[in-house]
């Protein structure tokens, strides 16, 4: 396949995960999770399309209906039932926010991570931005107050660990990335019924405002 | 057949668990699982003593420490459900509880005890995070049991902080696999191949790969920094899930880490895990010490003795020669004794309805052998003679004296810290007078076997243990050093 058409994709992805930080609206952050984890299916497709192993194409339609239907009707759900159409705000302002984001961007292109990028040479462009995506999906967790966001966070990290294999040949056997997947599956329902009860036990899923424990 | 056998009565247990529509049959069902494991457990740990590793199936293998953990989860497993049937029922007849939650209860748990089985005797590194993740995943509506605001502050900490965990150490494993040649293993790459291409690896890679594990595993072990969801999972969950937590799963968890140092110790110098575990063991002794002097809640305390004591462990793997075998038998009775602390830790609550300290006053003479047991368990796990503790913390700190002598006579200092700590709060507990409104009635035989047989096991332990169980810690102190 094509490397700049990799990179292409890989860059959305990329900026998906960049506008979870910017996202005020919780709606525009399941879509930009949606179209990430469509980005995934692509580039599995990919994969597919080189070997031709139907245990792939199983993974991949399997990653098609959970992370890019499902999730997204979940998220969209909870958002409708409770009306959680804003986000809570983040730990950081806008402008440290980005600092942050440019500071992580520019690690994970240094020669610091070399030996994690340089895994397969000539994917080493590919390799830094999927670096950058991990660590940029961290940090998003870890600025959101909100517990959706943290969610999204969690699987947005999933994708970039997901896009990192991918490009450093590290894919798994079909069997193990099915057990993968469904363990992000059951993970995802089980996150859904949580944020669900936060929201009814503090009237918002403002995660900051959990403050019962404490030593 | 061991692990089908085990694997398909903790299914069926949970299955039953969910259908039963009479709360006999789920208790029945569930003690049964749990017994058939325990015996099964046994079967496996005689077999791997006689005749090294066990591996029945491509995807299963247990090695001399795999084993031991088997007969840790069955036996603390076994324990914990024979105390779950007595402490649900008098949470139900106190109206606290419904038949739902029992049944939701024992269902999770017994996914919660397959889990475990299964992450320890994965022959891969991915399935083995499968099945950490499950157990991430199975005892999160465990701890928000009780529905309270806080039970759900404490479950989704638990949820988010494990699982950035467990996608660091997904990570970590990931890039371990860039010693393997694609073609090799049809893409199933067991701990075997691993280790045997280690040397493939590249040194700065493999030293990477290891922090990202030792923090993504090290969280779900409790090691510190990493550990701040740990006090607060294993206080608000019901106490004999905090008994599994904190006896059993952090060890779990351990073993993924001690798998990966022996790959990485073949690449590089092992003094580099060595002193990430020995930073992050001594880290973990600090904090615990310094929280448990002002701890106001005796369930947090006991889990930050299990952060304190993981540390230890940690520190023993990390000293190296003597201090391995002192590691994996401080394991053993930190689990037995620890588990039998927050089973006593329940007879509390139930009894005076409140975790505070201060709300326990007189507790030997409203619950006499509860009390008298708690101090046991208290000297057992401070490392007081003649129990085993004593012992694995004298061979630790002396692996360590000569190595690390600042470290370890810190280390000295901090758990002597720990014990003033925890004697201040057991003393303040057990003794003084009892507020009148707490009855003096006889205590249930049920709630006090469990921990009562667990205490006596690490006595016996510390003074004997069977040639199969010598064996076992013998074989796994030569592959682990």
């Amino acid at each position: 396949m094509n490397i700049f058409f990799l990179q292409f994709l890989l860059g959305i992805l990329f900026l998906s995960i960049f506008y979870l930080h910017l996202a005020k609206k919780n709606f525009g952050a399941v879509i930009a999770y949606s179209i990430q984890s469509l980005i995934i299916t692509l580039i599995l497709l990919t994969s597919f399309l080189e070997t031709n192993s139907f245990f792939l194409l199983f993974v991949v339609l399997v990653t098609l209906v959970i992370k890019v239907i499902l999730a997204p009707i979940f998220f969209l759900r909870l958002i409708q039932r409770h009306k959680l159409t804003f986000s809570v705000s983040t730990y950081l302002n806008l402008p440290l926010t980005l600092i942050v984001l440019a500071g992580f961007t520019a690690i994970a292109h240094s020669q610091k991570f070399l030996s994690l990028t340089n895994i397969i040479p000539v994917h080493h462009a590919l390799l830094s931005l999927a670096l950058s995506a991990f660590f940029v999906s961290l940090f998003l967790i870890i600025n959101r107050k909100d517990a959706l966001s943290q969610a999204i966070g969690i699987l947005s990290l999933e994708n970039s660990i997901v896009a990192f294999a991918i490009f450093a040949g590290l894919e798994q056997s079909p069997m193990l990335q099915f057990g993968i997947i469904f363990d992000i599956f059951i993970w995802l329902v089980i996150a859904t019924v949580f944020i669900s009860m936060i929201y009814r036990h503090f009237g918002s899923l403002d995660t900051s405002s959990m403050k019962h424990l404490k030593d | 057949m061991e692990f089908i056998i085990i694997i398909s009565s903790l299914l069926i247990a949970s299955l039953i668990a969910i259908l039963a529509k009479h709360r006999i049959i789920v208790e029945c069902v569930s003690i049964s699982a749990s017994a058939v494991a325990l015996i099964e457990s046994f079967v496996v740990a005689f077999k791997v003593a006689l005749s090294g590793d066990y591996t029945p199936f491509a995807f299963f293998s247990v090695d001399a420490l795999g084993a031991l953990l088997m007969l840790i989860i069955s036996c603390v497993g076994f324990a914990a459900v024979a105390y779950s049937i007595p402490y649900l029922r008098k949470e139900t007849a106190d109206n606290i509880i419904g038949f739902t939650r029992v049944k939701q209860y024992f269902t999770l748990f017994s996914l919660f005890l397959g889990a475990m089985f299964l992450a320890i005797s994965s022959s891969s590194p991915i399935f083995a995070w499968i099945a950490i993740e499950a157990t991430t995943l199975s005892t999160a509506f465990l701890i928000s049991f009780y529905n309270k605001p806080s039970s759900m502050e404490a479950a989704w900490k638990y949820l988010i902080i494990n699982s950035i965990g467990l996608l660091l150490g997904f990570f970590g494993t990931l890039l371990y696999f860039t010693s393997i040649d694609s073609s090799l293993g049809n893409g199933f790459i067991s701990w075997h191949i691993l280790t045997t291409n280690a040397i493939h690896m590249d040194p700065l890679l493999a030293k990477m790969a290891f922090v990202f594990v030792l923090i993504g595993y090290g969280t779900k072990v409790g090691l510190a920094p990493m550990h701040t969801w740990l006090p607060d999972a294993h206080s608000k969950a019901p106490a004999p899930i905090s008994a599994l937590l904190s006896g059993v799963l952090l060890n779990v968890a351990l073993v993924i880490v001690l798998k990966f140092k022996i790959i990485t110790d073949s690449v590089i110098d092992q003094s580099f895990s060595q002193t990430l575990l020995i930073v992050f063991g001594i880290l973990s002794i600090l904090i615990s010490a310094l929280i448990i002097l002002s701890q106001k809640s005796y369930k947090r305390l006991l889990a930050y003795s299990s952060i304190e004591n993981m540390g230890i462990i940690a520190l023993g793997f990390g000293f190296g020669g003597l201090g391995v075998m002192a590691a994996i038998l401080h394991t053993i009775y930190h689990s037995l004794i620890k588990s039998a602390l927050f089973f006593l830790s329940g007879n509390f609550l139930l009894k005076y309805h409140s975790a505070k300290i201060a709300n326990v006053k007189g507790a030997l003479k409203a619950l006499p052998i509860t009390s008298i047991l708690f101090l046991i368990g208290f000297f057992a796990i401070t490392g007081a003679p003649p129990f085993g503790i004593f012992l694995t913390k004298l061979l630790t700190f002396s692996a360590g004296i000569t190595v690390h002598p600042v470290i370890t006579i810190m280390a000295i200092l901090l758990t002597a810290i720990v014990f003033i700590g925890f004697f201040k709060h057991a003393s303040a507990m057990v003794f003084g007078g009892k507020p009148s409104e707490i009855k003096e009635e006889k205590e249930s035989t049920w709630l006090i076997l469990p921990p009562l047989v667990l205490l006596i096991l690490v006595l016996v332990l510390s003074f004997y243990q069977p040639p199969f169980l010598q064996v076992l810690i013998h074989n796994s102190t030569l592959y682990y050093k």
